[in-house]
C-alpha cells in the first residue's frame, strides 16, 4: 500500500492555511457591498494581497496562549488580593492613581475592543481582518483583567465603584472618551491609524510607564501583572498599525495625503489625552521612576523620531504638533495638576500639594520652567492651605471641542498666557485649547459640533441625574452634580484628612503590629 | 563554550558564543529573526527549539508562558545555547539563496592596475586551479599579513571566473588594511581568504528587471552581477546607474559603454556629483538617486533595486525608490543587521532596508 507522507508544513504555511486559506471572496453578493466601508476615506487599495502579515498567530495558538495568561494572572491576582496586598504599596495617595487609571482606561479598552471587532469586519483582506479580530479579543481582556485588578481596592477605598457610570460623565474622563469616540465615528483606516498607529506605537510606551514601571515601584503586584500580562500583546497591536500605514502608503500614492493628515491629527490627540498620564508620573506616584519630560524624550522624541525617519522614505513629514509637544514637555503636566488640584469637590480622586521634597524633584526635572512658573503657585496654595483656606475654585471650565480638556494649557512661546482660539460655524461660536484642535475642527465641523461637553451641557440642563424637573421655574441648572455624576462623598475634599488616609494608616497599623 | 546553531527552514547553521542570545547571533550572521521590545516582553521574537538545549534567560512568564517552555519554544532575544541547538523560526525562504558553504583559499597576486586615483584593482589566481563558488554580490574576506587581520571585499569578477578573483579596493586614509594594499602589495605576493559571505546577490527567480544602483567602489558586486546577466544571456532589462564624483574616479567606464552597445537590454547611465563645468562631460550630473529618478521618470515599479554605496548614498536612493513607488520586498542592499538593530536605533517600520 502506497502511503503519502506529507511533509511537516512551515511557520509560514500553517499560519497561511489557517488564516488567509480559510476566506473566501463573495459570489452571491459582489464584494464591494460585502465590504462597503473602505472606500469612502478615499484610501484606495489596488491588491489586498500585499498585506503582509506582521505577526504570524493562527487562531488556535491564540486562544491556547491566552487563556493561560489568563490562568497565571488570576492565580497572581488572588494571591495578592488574600495578603492584602493593598496595604503593601508605598503610600495612600498611590490609589488615586488606580482611581484616576480605572475611570479612564478600562472603559477605553472597551471602546477599543468594539472598534476593531468593527474594523476587523470592514477589511477585505483575511491578513488584517483576523489581526483585527485578535487584537478586539486583547483589548476586551485589557478592560476586564484591568477592573479585576482594581476591584479589590473597591472594597476598602473610596471613588472606584461608579466609574463606568462616570466615564462619559465626568469632566475630566471625557478627553480619552472623545478620543476613542472620534476615532471610532471615523472610517476604518483612520481609525487604524488613531489606535492601530498613534495610539498603541507612538503613545502606548508612554502609557506604561505609570501604569507597569510606576506601579511595580510603588509595590502594586496586582496592577503590575495587569500591565505584563497586557504588554505581552503590544507588539502584535503596534506592528498592525505600522504595517496598515505602510499598506495603506504603498498601494497608492494618492493615499499619502489622507495618512498624514491623519497622523497629523492623532498624533495630537494623543498628545493631549497624555497630559494627564503624564502628571501621574510627575505628580501622584508616591515613588517617582522617571519625569515626564524624561519619557517624553525618550519614547517621543528619540523612538518616535527614528519612526519618522523611516517614514520619511514614503514622503511623510514629522507631524505638524512635533515642536509644539517639545515645548510644552516641560509645562504641561504641571498646568494639568493645578488644574486638578484646584477642583477637589468635583473629582472622583484626591489632589494634594506636593511636598517640599517633592517640589525639589520637580526643580530638578524642570529647571527650566518649574521654579520659574510652577512652583510660586504651589507654595501659595501651602500657605492658603496651612491658613485653612484651601483653594477650591467652584467655577465650570471650559472644554475645547475637538480633545475636550480643560482650556488651560498656555499660549505656544508665552508661559504665562492661557491658548484661547475660537472658531465660528454656523453662526456658533466654538472654543479651542490650540491651533492644532482648531484646525482639526474646521477639517470636518459636522463632526466636531457634536461633541458632548458636559461642563458646557449642564448650563442647558442637561446634566441632570433621573427626576430632576428641568421645566420647574425654580429649575437651577448645575445643582444636582454630585447625584449627576455619583460622586462618593468620601473621595471629595483634599487627600490630606480623608477618609482613604486615616483607614489605610489604621490597617497598616493593624498588619504590621500588634 | 561556543555552539552551533542551525536555523530552520533556512537550514543554516551559525557559532553561537558562550553567552551570547540567538537573536544577537542570527543579525550578526546576516539572518533576520522576527524581533520587538529585545528584552524578553512582547513575545515577537518566539521560536521552536527541535533539537538541543537553551537557557530561557530573562524571558517574561507573560511572554513565554510555562506550557511554552515544555513544549520548546523560547524568546530567541533572551535565549542562549546549551548545546548545539536547532531551532525554527518564522522566516522566509529565499528561493535564489544557493547557501555555498564557506572554505578557505590561497591565492598568487597575478595583477595590479590602478583603476582610479584612489582605488586599486587587484587579482589573485587561486592556487591548484581552484575556483571559488559564489553568487554575484556576494563577499571575501582576504587575510592580510602581520596583525592586520582580516578585510571583507566585494567580488569584482563574475562567478564564471573563479579561478582569477578580481578585488576593487579604494584606499581608506589612515586604514592599514587598504594602506598596505595600496602601498605594499605587489604581484606575486601569497595571500589566503575565506569566502564566499553575503546575502546579497540577484533574485533571478522573481523574473524581473534589475536596477542596479552603485557608488564609488561600492561598483564591485553590480559589476559582478551585470556581468553574470549578461553571460547567462538574461534579455530582461538591466539598468546600471553608476556614481562617481568625477571623470578621473569613474572606472570601467569604457566597458559598460561597449556593454551596452552590444546588449540592447543593458542601460548604462554614469552620473558625476563633483565634476568641472568646463569638462566636456555630456553625461548626467548629481547623485545616482537624482540619475535614477530623472531615467525612471519617478516610476520605479516593476524593477528589482539592488543598492551598493556609501551608506547616504544608500538611503537618498532607498527614499528617492519609495518615492518612485518601489517598496522593501524588491529594495536590496548589501547592508546587513547588526548588533545594534537589535537594540531599538530604529524604529521596526523596514526590516531589511
Amino acid at each position: 500500500m502506497d502511503m503519502k507522507v506529507a511533509k511537516k508544513l512551515g511557520l509560514k504555511e500553517r499560519y497561511t492555511m489557517m488564516t488567509r486559506d480559510l476566506a473566501w471572496d463573495t459570489t452571491y453578493q459582489p464584494m464591494d457591498k460585502v465590504f462597503p466601508q473602505v472606500t469612502y476615506e478615499g484610501i484606495k487599495i489596488h491588491d489586498w494581497d500585499k498585506w503582509e502579515d506582521p505577526f504570524r498567530l493562527t487562531m488556535d495558538a491564540y486562544w491556547k496562549y491566552q487563556a493561560e495568561k489568563e490562568r497565571k494572572l488570576y492565580a497572581i491576582l488572588d494571591a495578592f488580593n488574600q495578603n492584602n496586598g493593598h496595604l503593601s504599596v508605598t503610600d495612600a495617595r498611590y490609589i488615586n492613581v488606580l482611581k484616576l487609571f480605572l475611570g479612564s482606561t478600562p472603559p477605553l479598552e472597551l471602546m477599543a475592543g468594539r472598534g476593531f471587532s468593527m474594523v476587523g469586519r470592514q477589511m477585505v483582506g483575511a491578513g488584517p481582518r483576523v489581526a483585527c479580530m485578535m487584537q478586539a479579543v486583547d483589548e476586551y481582556r485589557h478592560c476586564q483583567t484591568q477592573i479585576h485588578s482594581i476591584s479589590n481596592y473597591n472594597k476598602f477605598y473610596s471613588g472606584l465603584s461608579e466609574f463606568a457610570h462616570q466615564q462619559s460623565r465626568m469632566w475630566y474622563l471625557a478627553d480619552g472618551k472623545s478620543f476613542f469616540d472620534d476615532a471610532i465615528t471615523a472610517g476604518p483606516f483612520e481609525f487604524m491609524v488613531a489606535i492601530g498607529f498613534a495610539f498603541e506605537y507612538v503613545l502606548t510606551n508612554i502609557l506604561f510607564v505609570p501604569f507597569i514601571s510606576g506601579a511595580a515601584y510603588n509595590g502594586d503586584m496586582a496592577a503590575m501583572t495587569v500591565g505584563f500580562s497586557a504588554q505581552s500583546d503590544e507588539a502584535r497591536h503596534m506592528t498592525l498599525g505600522l504595517e496598515c500605514i505602510k499598506f495603506m502608503l504603498e498601494q497608492d500614492p494618492d493615499n499619502l495625503p489622507i495618512v498624514q493628515r491623519w497622523i497629523d491629527k492623532w498624533t495630537w490627540r494623543g498628545t493631549r489625552k497624555l497630559a494627564s498620564v503624564g502628571m501621574m508620573m510627575d505628580y501622584m506616584l508616591p515613588k517617582r521612576i522617571m519625569s515626564f519630560k524624561e519619557a517624553w524624550e525618550i519614547y517621543f522624541e528619540e523612538n518616535g523620531g527614528a519612526l519618522f525617519k523611516d517614514l520619511a522614505r514614503y514622503g511623510v513629514t514629522v507631524p505638524k504638533c512635533f515642536p509644539q509637544t517639545i515645548e510644552e514637555k516641560e509645562h504641561i503636566t504641571h498646568q494639568s495638576w493645578i488644574g486638578f488640584y484646584m477642583k477637589p469637590d468635583a473629582m472622583s480622586f484626591h489632589t494634594w500639594s506636593p511636598s517640599p521634597e517633592e517640589l525639589d524633584w520637580l526643580s530638578e526635572k524642570y529647571p527650566n520652567t518649574f521654579d520659574k512658573y510652577y512652583r510660586p503657585v504651589y507654595e501659595h496654595w501651602a500657605k492658603m492651605e496651612k491658613a485653612g483656606k484651601r483653594f477650591n475654585n467652584k467655577t465650570q471650565p471650559m472644554n475645547c471641542q475637538v480633545c475636550v480638556t480643560t482650556v488651560k494649557y498656555n499660549e505656544p512661546g508665552d508661559p504665562m498666557t492661557t491658548c484661547f482660539r475660537e472658531s465660528i460655524y454656523k453662526g456658533e461660536k466654538y472654543h479651542f485649547c490650540s491651533d492644532h484642535c482648531k484646525e482639526i475642527f474646521e477639517h470636518e465641523p459636522e463632526k466636531y459640533i457634536q461633541t458632548f461637553i458636559t461642563s458646557h451641557q449642564v448650563l442647558q440642563g442637561k446634566c441632570e441625574p433621573e427626576g430632576v424637573d428641568t421645566d420647574a421655574p425654580d429649575f437651577k441648572p448645575g445643582s444636582h452634580m454630585m447625584e449627576y455624576w455619583r460622586l462618593d462623598p468620601d473621595v471629595q475634599g483634599d487627600f490630606n484628612g480623608s477618609l482613604d488616609q486615616k483607614n489605610f494608616a489604621a490597617w497598616r497599623e493593624l498588619a504590621t503590629k500588634n | 563554550m561556543s555552539h552551533e546553531l542551525t536555523i530552520e527552514p533556512l537550514g543554516r547553521t551559525i557559532e553561537v558564543e558562550e553567552g551570547q542570545t540567538i537573536l544577537d547571533a542570527s543579525l550578526r550572521a546576516g539572518i533576520y529573526l522576527p524581533h520587538a521590545c529585545g528584552q524578553g516582553y512582547c513575545a515577537t521574537c518566539k521560536v521552536t527549539i527541535t533539537d538541543g538545549e537553551v537557557d530561557h534567560g530573562s524571558a517574561s512568564n507573560f511572554a513565554l508562558m510555562d506550557y511554552e517552555r515544555e513544549e520548546g519554544k523560547t524568546l530567541a532575544c533572551c535565549a542562549t545555547l546549551e548545546a548545539d541547538t536547532v531551532i525554527e523560526a518564522d522566516i522566509e525562504i529565499d528561493e535564489d539563496a544557493r547557501d555555498i558553504p564557506v572554505r578557505d583559499f590561497h591565492g598568487t597576486v597575478s595583477r595590479i592596475e590602478n583603476l582610479t586615483p584612489t582605488i586599486k584593482g587587484i587579482w589573485l589566481r587561486l592556487n591548484n586551479g581552484e575556483v571559488l563558488d559564489f553568487q554575484a554580490g556576494q563577499y571575501i574576506n582576504l587575510n592580510l599579513p602581520g596583525d592586520i587581520g582580516a578585510r571583507a571585499f566585494s567580488l569584482a569578477n563574475p562567478p564564471s571566473t573563479g579561478n582569477e578573483i578580481e578585488l576593487n579596493i579604494r584606499i581608506v586614509p589612515g586604514g592599514r588594511g587598504t594602506g598596505w594594499i595600496h602601498e605594499s602589495l605587489k604581484v606575486g605576493d601569497k595571500l589566503s581568504l575565506s569566502g564566499p559571505y553575503g546575502r546579497f546577490f540577484t533574485h533571478k527567480s522573481a523574473g524581473l528587471p534589475s536596477l542596479f544602483m552603485a557608488g564609488g567602489s561600492g561598483l564591485s558586486s553590480p559589476r559582478s552581477m551585470v556581468l553574470e546577466l549578461l553571460e547567462e544571456a538574461s534579455t530582461l532589462p538591466i539598468t546600471l546607474v553608476y556614481g562617481a564624483r568625477n571623470q578621473a574616479e569613474l572606472y570601467y567606464h569604457q566597458e559598460f559603454l561597449d556593454l551596452a552597445a552590444k546588449h540592447p537590454n543593458f542601460t548604462y547611465v554614469p552620473a558625476l556629483s563633483d565634476e568641472p563645468t568646463d569638462s566636456g562631460w555630456s553625461g548626467f550630473r548629481g547623485f545616482v538617486h537624482e540619475a535614477a529618478k530623472a531615467h525612471f521618470d519617478n516610476d520605479f515599479r516593476g524593477n528589482k533595486a539592488y543598492l551598493c554605496g556609501p551608506p547616504v548614498m544608500i538611503e537618498a536612493c532607498i527614499s528617492a525608490l519609495m518615492q518612485g513607488r518601489l517598496f522593501e520586498r524588491d529594495i536590496y542592499t548589501e547592508k546587513f543587521f547588526s548588533a545594534a538593530d537589535a537594540q531599538q536605533v530604529r524604529s521596526p517600520l523596514f526590516k531589511r532596508v
